[in-house]
């Protein structure tokens, strides 16, 4: 029975991811279909169109096994492997060099943004106030732990 | 014969991922995750045998189709996290806004000085953004998504080990700044790495994710035009 309400959740989804995508087609616009999908999900769950109940299962189900899906595409990179071997390297530090300016520019705005002082009591706030729910927190995160 | 092959694929890659999840679950270290184990047991495995890529596509597209959905679910993460976004969208938004502008520009003006051809600097463009999202938007822009999955997991690894590192370095100590900082350069990595932090990076840096993917996948054909133009 648990399995049937997952799939089914699960189709829920993939018709949104539809959606999104004849709305992206529709209207010529260069964002993916998915990204519609989850705006569009967002905004139904908002506004309370869709019930949380009704994809509660099935997101959790396919955000749990999320790495899986995106293997095929990244075997892919077998048709590349001589591009690591020579000037591809290169590639690998502009990524790390450029993953570096990433952290320095969104933390600093980000820190600027929310003001500099507090920043150690509203943490203690926040462990204090969600003792019960911090260990299902934790759980939750480890289990994202294994996305990329 | 076709549909056999496929079904084979299908549950061969089903059943390499879950073992390598088995064994990731439980030693908990980054090289060991099981996206990266299992895409280079494939790898090897197709290259010894001599089997094409496209072969293997004939069954991977059919775990490929469930990205779709896989990132339309993401908005029940953030669904849940409404409040704090409410609470604070101006540091998590103007943080990723800030984030996914500076990875994208310093990636592709980088690959650029040093001379590399469209291809390759598309590929770089959504390297901050979870593999998921990130594949859609480098097919949008035509580039090979394999490659730009490569980096994603480099840009998440950057994080992972010397991001607690960076912040220090950078001065950046309000727990705020960190998660928005981590889950918009290294995504899913860095959110897990955040949590060492506190829970409140931790969950600032996997709206930062989902913000960031939301917001690269708006810029990206900007920032391309821009750059190209």
């Amino acid at each position: 029975m648990k399995v049937i309400l997952i799939v089914v959740q699960i189709m829920l989804l993939y018709a949104i991811y539809l959606v999104g995508s004849y709305v992206q087609a529709w209207l010529n616009l260069p964002i993916p279909g998915s990204i519609i999908g989850l705006l569009l999900l967002f905004v139904l769950l908002l506004c309370r169109v869709i019930p949380v109940s009704w994809i509660e299962k099935g997101s959790t189900t396919i955000l749990f096994y999320l790495p899986l899906f995106f293997i095929p595409a990244t075997v892919g990179v077998m048709n590349h492997l001589d591009l690591f071997a020579g000037k591809g390297l290169l590639l690998v530090v502009v990524v790390i060099v450029s993953t570096i300016l990433t952290i320095a520019v969104a933390g600093h705005v980000s820190q600027w943004l929310a003001g500099r002082p507090g920043a150690h009591t509203a943490e203690k706030k926040v462990l204090s106030q969600g003792q019960p729910g911090a260990s299902r927190n934790s759980v939750q995160y480890r289990e994202k732990e294994t996305r990329v | 014969m076709n549909i056999m092959l496929s079904a084979g694929i299908v549950v061969s890659t089903v059943f390499i991922y879950v073992v390598m999840a088995m064994i990731y679950k439980k030693f908990r270290l980054p090289v060991l995750m099981p996206a990266l184990t299992g895409t280079a047991i494939i790898v090897i495995v197709l290259i010894n045998l001599n089997i094409p890529y496209s072969t293997y596509m004939k069954g991977g597209q059919w775990i490929n189709q469930l990205l779709g959905p896989a990132v339309v679910a993401l908005a029940y993460p953030l669904y849940k996290q409404r409040h704090q976004l409410l609470k604070n969208w101006l540091p998590i938004v103007g943080g990723s806004l800030a984030g996914v502008f500076a990875g994208m520009l310093s990636g592709m003006l980088l690959a650029l000085a040093l001379g590399f051809s469209k291809p390759f600097i598309l590929s770089i463009v959504p390297k901050s953004v979870t593999t998921p999202v990130a594949i859609q938007i480098v097919n949008h822009l035509g580039a090979d998504s394999s490659l730009t999955s490569v980096f994603v997991m480099i840009a998440g690894f950057t994080g992972a080990v010397c991001g607690v590192y960076l912040l220090r370095l950078f001065r950046i100590h309000h727990v705020i700044g960190s998660g928005i900082a981590l889950g918009s350069s290294s995504h899913a990595l860095g959110t897990a790495k955040a949590l060492e932090i506190g829970e409140q990076a931790s969950s600032m840096s996997s709206i930062a994710m989902t913000i960031s993917a939301i917001v690269a996948s708006f810029i990206a054909p900007v920032v391309v035009w821009i750059v190209f133009h």
